[in-house]
């Protein structure tokens, strides 16, 4: 109840912000699209000569929608994380965190649905972006509308756990907040370089990806969107099959507990500290 | 609605201190550095005080008394060390969320509302956090922009508006929720003597009109004195007097007389005289004074008025004026603050 009536506020302000400020909206957008184009571009044309000395990181033929498809899903951890870590701040500043907290829902509320809503819209204009580098680039996608939807709430929650871990640290230590810009853009590389093939190089490798946030998550969503759930050998493995799918669910389950009760000692440290609106 | 008097909130044997730690540390005085400092900043003391229903109330006290503390913690943004607060017999530690349905808070006006929206919109989103809606919700922001004089400013981002303005929106939308008590914090601090008298006006009107109970913190004597009921002076976490305001300036009005002289008086012999409690002597552009306390039983005081006038006329001082000082709620304050220090 009191989730939905923070989106239903949540969803106004949003939509009176974005047509209020159309043209930031769309230069933003225009931006991103623009730096996606040169990337590609740059990459695609120094693919020739580099096909010979690199290794396997950019020999698949589907080097190029893997890269873009990463950086999209990087841009997504990035806003979602963002949220948490430079948007917490910036309330903080504003005192606008003040007044959530003097809202009779609680900050964590709050907070879900803030970036439940800041999914949402950035879903849609990843998947615009994404379909319109594909158009230009002309590379293809798969579209599996269930795996998909699956796949992107799971990455959404998995994200969310991570996100309320650094806002609580946030919260308390304001000064974390100039570490988290790293963090972030280490999420981002993550999504990135994440693949299938990572997970075969040892099983300090595999833990590894599996403990990080949006590690496993970016490997299912390439596994559906680029290669038609087919595995390296060819073999077709549904997504539901996908070992990935456990450690992505596990990683949810942890994340979000361990992010969601960390933030809630913190809100109370804070609280005890009085440093909930100062920033 | 249950009763239309009574206490409403109540804030007994509360304590906060607050830990300070500097790292590489630099004692501005000394020049000493130290690599890790630590300090307990003993915020709140031992306060207690409660507030009725249609009351105003006011905290006065210097900047870093407690005040901003004290208004937190009664909301829930601090948590007490010890002692408890309640509003309208719910424990704010314990029910958090449901006390917060009852209180609208402004601490800092400006820092309240969200700047790229309109006040409507600005409204609209606390309205539906709080679960207002629909009619309810834009008769009510209406009414509210109506009574505090923001109608013509319904529409113009927050961002162009001034600080008075982004003030009055800030009580706006404290009041959204149409709680039963307001808290402000320095409501008047910063504005202007228009912005500021406005404010002044709306805060007595709503309480007067609409029977919200009001607490106002403030450094300014006047702002108190003009605005509240009862009166709470805090100082350095400690509350050092809290009466109705009437009272507390009754306590030290109309007994100090000031005797404009041409030369100093003899205070030993003024001493001397049935009913005088003290006296001083102070020098002003126009001369030596005798500043005389009398006793303030209004019989008792009429007698020793003549005795005073008598034993300055035996002692052949040319007695230039004679005025009655002015008790205002600034020499209480000053009294009472300073004589904690
Ligand atoms: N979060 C905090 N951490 C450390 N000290 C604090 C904190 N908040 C307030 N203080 C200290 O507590 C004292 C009271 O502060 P405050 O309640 O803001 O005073 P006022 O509002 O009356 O000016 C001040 O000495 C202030 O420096
Ligand atoms: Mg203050």
């Amino acid at each position: 109840m009191s989730f939905l009536l923070v989106m239903k506020a949540e969803i106004v302000r949003t939509l009176i912000i974005m047509r209020r400020y159309w043209l930031r909206t769309i230069m933003g957008m225009i931006m991103g699209y623009g730096m996606l184009i040169v990337l590609i571009l740059g990459f695609m044309l120094s693919q020739e000569e580099l096909t010979n000395t690199m290794n396997d990181r950019f020999g698949d033929p589907e080097a190029a929608t893997n890269f873009v498809l990463g950086f999209i899903i990087g841009m997504f951890a990035f806003g979602i994380v963002g949220m948490f870590t430079q948007g917490l701040q910036g309330m903080a500043v504003s005192g606008v965190l003040e007044q959530l907290c003097l809202s009779p829902h609680g900050l964590v509320t709050n907070f879900l649905a803030r970036s439940t809503v800041a999914a949402i819209t950035t879903c849609f204009s990843s998947s615009l972006m994404v379909w319109m580098v594909t158009m230009t680039v002309g590379g293809t996608l798969f579209f599996n509308g269930p795996a998909l939807a699956m796949l992107l709430i799971l990455t959404f929650i998995n994200l969310l756990g991570f996100g309320f871990m650094m806002g609580g640290l946030i919260l308390v230590f304001k000064q974390v907040g100039q570490v988290a810009i790293l963090i972030r853009m280490g999420l981002f590389a993550l999504a990135i370089f994440a693949k299938e093939e990572l997970l075969e190089q040892g099983w300090a490798m595999a833990t590894l990806v599996h403990a990080l946030p949006i590690a496993d998550a970016a490997i299912l969503l390439k596994h559906v969107l680029i290669k038609n759930q087919r595995l390296v050998d060819g073999n077709y493995v549904p997504v539901y099959q996908h070992p990935s799918l456990f450690f992505l669910l596990l990683s949810c389950a942890v994340w979000t507990t361990l992010g969601i009760t960390c933030f809630k000692m913190m809100e109370n440290w804070s609280r005890a500290k009085g440093t909930l609106g100062t920033y | 609605m249950t009763e239309s008097s009574g206490t409403l909130i109540e804030l007994s044997r509360l304590n906060k201190t607050f830990t300070l730690r500097n790292f590489f540390y630099k004692d501005e005085e000394t020049g000493k550095r130290q690599f890790y400092r630590k300090r307990l900043v003993k915020a709140v003391q031992n306060i207690n005080f409660t507030i009725d229903r249609g009351e105003i109330f006011g905290l006065l006290g210097p900047n870093g008394a407690g005040k901003t503390t004290t208004v937190k913690m009664l909301s829930g943004l601090v948590k007490p060390d010890e002692g408890m607060v309640s509003v309208d017999g719910l424990d704010v530690e314990r029910h958090r969320q449901k006390v917060l349905r009852k209180v609208g808070v402004v601490l800092e006006g400006t820092r309240t509302s969200i700047w790229p929206l309109t006040p409507m919109e600005n409204l609209a989103y606390y309205g539906n956090l709080k679960n207002v809606k629909g009619s309810v919700l834009s008769e009510r922001s209406n009414r509210l922009l109506d009574f505090i004089g923001l109608q013509d400013k319904k529409h113009v981002e927050v961002r162009h508006l001034s600080r008075g303005q982004k003030q009055k929106l800030a009580i706006c939308i404290a009041l959204i929720g149409d709680p039963q008590v307001l808290l402000l914090d320095e409501p008047t601090t910063g504005l202007d003597v228009q912005s500021a008298r406005a404010i002044k006006d709306k805060i007595i009107e709503m309480t007067r009109e609409y029977g919200k109970s009001v607490l106002v913190t403030t450094h300014d004597m006047h702002v108190a004195q003009e605005l509240c009921d009862r009166i709470g002076i805090i100082d350095k976490g400690q509350l050092v007097a809290c009466k109705p305001t009437q009272e507390l300036l009754g306590n030290f009005s109309d007994q100090v007389y000031v005797f404009q002289l041409d030369r100093e008086p003899d205070i030993a012999a003024l001493e001397q005289v049935p009913g005088v409690l003290t006296v001083t002597t102070e020098l002003t552009s126009e001369g030596p004074t005798a500043v005389i306390n009398l006793e303030p039983e209004p019989a008792a005081r009429s007698r020793a008025l003549y005795a005073v006038m008598e034993a300055l006329s035996k002692g052949n001082y040319e007695l230039r004026s004679i005025a009655q000082r002015q008790q205002n709620l600034e020499s209480v304050f000053l009294q009472l603050t300073t004589s904690t220090m």
